[in-house]
């Protein structure tokens, strides 16, 4: 009963946080950011008159009715002609009944499925998997095990260097790492002429760009463009681990140093069982809730942290790098697929966490009181 | 020991101060931290005595950097590639007459300049700072005699000195003049490409059908006729003459010919108040939740850790851009949101000491011999979890300074001083990428790095002070 009744407050307490979340940007894009969708109409109405003008034959009255109606009507479609409340339930009713919309720009985004926030996001999604999720999970994969020999030679150069390491990696932002990648293999290396060098940029060569923005799992079937693939893949990862690795080195250090002074550990040395029982069963059991939290929780959060800037030095065709286009690539602010990316990261935030908790739960039993 | 030599000892975690700065100081990553984070602090006073107090104005004055080289990699790297890049020059030491007959006054101004580089200089200023000279009726002209070292000799003008700065090289004279002379004694016509300056051939010659540095002594020969006798004469103090080089200073210039070195030295007071402003604004509300929170407990603490919690899972990152755009934030705004959305982890640490000390017997004894809670907060808890809040606004200052420098890398809450992230932003805007300018991308990249690390290794060694499970490895 005390489990259903823990679950149930943090699922509520998840749901509020995905609506507030929801609300504030909704209520930003309804209120402030409406200047910018006039300004946009404002426009559009104005270039529409002005090739009438051109080609046909009104006075200035009747451009001046017209101008008018084409502004009214185009805000009517918007919505702005409703109070900014209204307006904001709207969006945010819009958005949970995964009604998305289309972009402002679609041509920013290669015309994806004629512009539709959908489909943009879907096409995005299988490059933030292979970037994000597949570079975390690598790079806490080797980052704890690099962490894990470190604690158990806790004080040794070898200790140290990993402490150093990580500090470094810590510090050094992701995306700058990236561009410095970029200057040397692939700026440098193709001015030396040398024979191996690597892109500038992009998920895939031009000509596998649409196959893989429709359908990725056909890239997967030719040969060469998953070669292609991996050679645009190999600097972005490479970044990515350098400084991810560092981050998981030390955190599994510090977990694995707190629980190797507890008694039952010093207990179990005194007692003589063998070192690797010792690390297997009175370590990394207890150790194990707190890693898998971390790599849980990273994993939402670093799509729409520190990897947005990443995929966009890379021009990596990503959640990212979409979310990047949108917000500072466009003419305006895409307002649309900004509060789609903003929701969809949210909720897939909040559900991880959520999944997150059961499973924190399942591993240690203490915690359903 | 003795009662009364306890009560006077001073002890935080059970420790005495000087025993913390040894548990700090006993590592060699304490060492370290020590060492750096004197080398930031004095930079960044440093920085503060040098830029003039009008910086962000000197910055954002495009005519200030005019005579810089854009684009140009630091001067530095002639001493270890060899002479390569011309180094901007300013013309000190030239002999200067004056001269009078006919009613004009003749001014002349010579000088050598020792050309050794590949890449020539690639621009003359003649800059007279005295508005009586350029504003005159009939301005004053200058014209100029290059002497070789080949022993050719190069007529060019007169131009009429019309502005504070005559720029020589784009004058359609000078690049009319330098083009005949590569047509009479190369018999090669339009060597001086359309809109460029004809500065650089003036150290060129043509060797196989290519232009090739010509190196030696170039001798100028400069002659000004100010064509009246009383007035406005060009004094030697108002003239300045400049080479404009391909290498500039001790970290290169942008785009605008910003000197990057000054550029980069106005990140350290920027960067350290973004960082220690929003780590102190965390700081103080995770004390306050904390503290309320732990101290209560019951429904107060219940309700504060749900709000701890939303704090925890909010998206900041993707939050600060979209509002950064949409109310076209300062960087000071941003700072200010980000500390607002960021106390939760601290304040939920803070709460757990709280908890953890309020548990132990010599509060309840406290409690039971009446003393009020203001009491037991200053006396017993204050002590113990000032070492953690200090240790929680170390740690919190790199997450502050990395998230501020990509918020300024995408271009958005910037500020009149430059920023490291601004910087890059302007780099990765203006090619650094396609053109290789590392001078521009490396810099700005370590330091953020730099003072982050600086942060993170002195979290890193006082956490065996706070943390006494790590004191005996």
């Amino acid at each position: 009963m005390g489990l259903a009744r823990t679950l149930a407050v943090r699922a509520a307490t998840l749901v509020v946080l995905l609506f507030i979340v929801l609300f504030v940007i909704s209520f930003a894009l309804a209120g402030p950011a409406s200047k910018i969708l006039k300004d946009e109409i404002m426009m559009e109405a104005k270039s529409i008159v002005m090739n009438l003008m051109l080609h046909g034959h009104y006075n200035s009255t009747q451009v001046q009715q017209i101008e008018n109606q084409i502004i009214t009507e185009l805000e009517n479609a918007y919505g702005l002609n409703k109070p900014p409340v209204i307006r904001t339930l709207y969006i945010m009713y819009n958005m949970v009944m995964f009604n998305w919309g289309y972009s402002y720009f679609p041509s920013e985004y290669g015309n994806i499925g004629g512009g539709k926030v959908v489909d943009i996001v879907l096409s995005a999604l299988p490059g933030t998997i292979l970037l994000d999720t597949f570079g975390i999970l690598l790079s806490a994969f080797i980052g704890i095990e690099i962490g894990l020999r470190s604690a158990l030679k806790y004080g040794s150069r070898s200790d140290k260097a990993v402490m150093y390491y990580a500090a470094l990696a810590n510090g050094i932002p992701q995306w700058w790492l990236g561009i410095v990648m970029l200057l040397i293999f692939s700026f440098y290396l193709a001015q030396i002429h040398s024979p191996i060098y690597f892109p500038t940029g992009g998920i895939i060569s031009p000509r596998y760009y649409e196959t893989w923005l429709l359908d990725p799992v056909k890239v997967f079937m030719i040969p060469q463009a998953v070669l292609d693939l991996l050679w645009h893949f190999a600097l972005p990862l490479i970044t990515v681990l350098l400084i991810n690795v560092g981050g998981w080195a030390y955190f599994a250090r510090t977990v694995v140093l707190n629980i190797s002074q507890e008694d039952f550990v010093n207990f179990a040395k005194i007692k003589g069982l063998p070192e690797s029982q010792i690390v297997n069963r009175y370590i990394l059991r207890p150790a194990a809730p707190s890693i898998l939290t971390s790599i849980f929780i990273t994993i939402p959060f670093i799509i729409f942290g520190g990897f947005l800037v990443t995929e966009m030095v890379f021009h990596w065709w990503g959640l990212g790098y979409v979310y990047n286009i949108a917000i500072v690539g466009s003419p305006v602010p895409d307002l649309p697929v900004v509060v789609a990316l903003t929701y969809a990261s949210t909720l897939l935030y909040i559900v991880i966490i959520f999944i997150m908790e059961i499973v924190y739960i399942m591993l240690d039993p203490r915690l359903r009181e | 020991m003795s009662m009364a030599k306890n009560r006077r000892e001073f002890r935080i975690l059970g420790m005495t101060p000087s025993e913390i700065s040894g548990e700090f100081f006993s590592s060699s990553t304490g060492k370290v931290a020590a060492v750096l984070f004197i080398i930031l602090i004095a930079v960044s006073i440093y920085a503060l005595i040098v830029l003039p107090p009008n910086f962000a104005n000197v910055w954002n004055n495009p005519k200030y950097w005019q005579l810089n080289p854009q684009y140009a990699p630091p001067a530095w790297i002639d001493s270890i590639i060899g002479p390569v890049f011309s180094p901007q020059v300013y013309v000190n030491n030239y002999a200067y007459g004056i001269q009078q007959s006919n009613g004009i006054t003749y001014v002349t101004v010579s000088f050598t300049a020792n050309y050794e580089y590949n890449k020539p200089w690639s621009e003359i200023f003649i800059v007279v700072n005295n508005p009586a000279i350029y504003s005159m009726e009939q301005p004053p002209v200058v014209s100029i005699t290059v002497y070789r070292p080949d022993g050719s000799e190069m007529t060019l003008g007169p131009v009429p000195i019309s502005n504070r700065v005559i720029v020589l090289g784009v004058s359609p004279e000078v690049v009319s003049q330098v083009n005949l002379f590569y047509a009479e004694k190369y018999h090669i016509t339009s060597v001086v490409p359309a809109g460029s300056s004809a500065i650089p051939y003036i150290f060129y010659t043509y060797d196989d059908g290519k232009p090739a540095p010509l190196k030696g002594t170039y001798k100028f020969y400069l002659v000004f006729y100010v064509f009246s006798q009383n007035s406005s004469v060009i004094n030697n103090n108002d003239l300045r003459i400049v080479l404009q080089g391909q290498a500039y200073g001790l970290m290169g210039t942008d785009n605008m010919g910003h000197d990057l070195w000054l550029g980069l030295l106005a990140g350290f007071p920027i960067d350290l108040a973004v960082g220690l402003l929003s780590a102190l604004i965390i700081v103080i509300i995770a004390i306050i939740i904390g503290i309320i929170a732990g101290f209560y407990g019951g429904l107060v603490d219940e309700s504060l850790m749900r709000l701890t919690d939303f704090v925890i899972l909010l998206p900041a990152f993707p939050l600060l851009i979209v509002f950064s755009v949409l109310f076209q934030w300062s960087i000071w705004d941003a700072v200010i949101f980000l500390a607002i959305v960021s106390w939760g982890a601290s304040a939920r640490i803070i709460r757990a000491m709280i908890m953890q000390i309020r548990s132990a017997q010599y509060i309840e004894s406290a409690v039971i011999a009446g003393a009020s809670r203001m009491w037991i907060l200053r006396n017993h808890i204050m002590p113990q979890i000032i070492p953690y809040v200090l240790y929680l606004l170390v740690t919190n200052v790199p997450g502050a300074i990395l998230t501020l420098a990509s918020i300024n890398f995408l271009g958005l809450a910037g500020s009149e001083y430059p920023t490291w992230g601004m910087l890059l932003y302007y780099a990765d805007e203006f090619g650094a990428l396609t053109s290789g300018y590392w001078w521009w991308v490396i810099p700005p990249g370590l330091l953020v790095a730099f003072v982050a690390v600086v942060f993170i290794l002195t979290a890193m060694a006082s956490e065996p002070v706070v943390n006494p499970r790590l004191r005996y490895g």
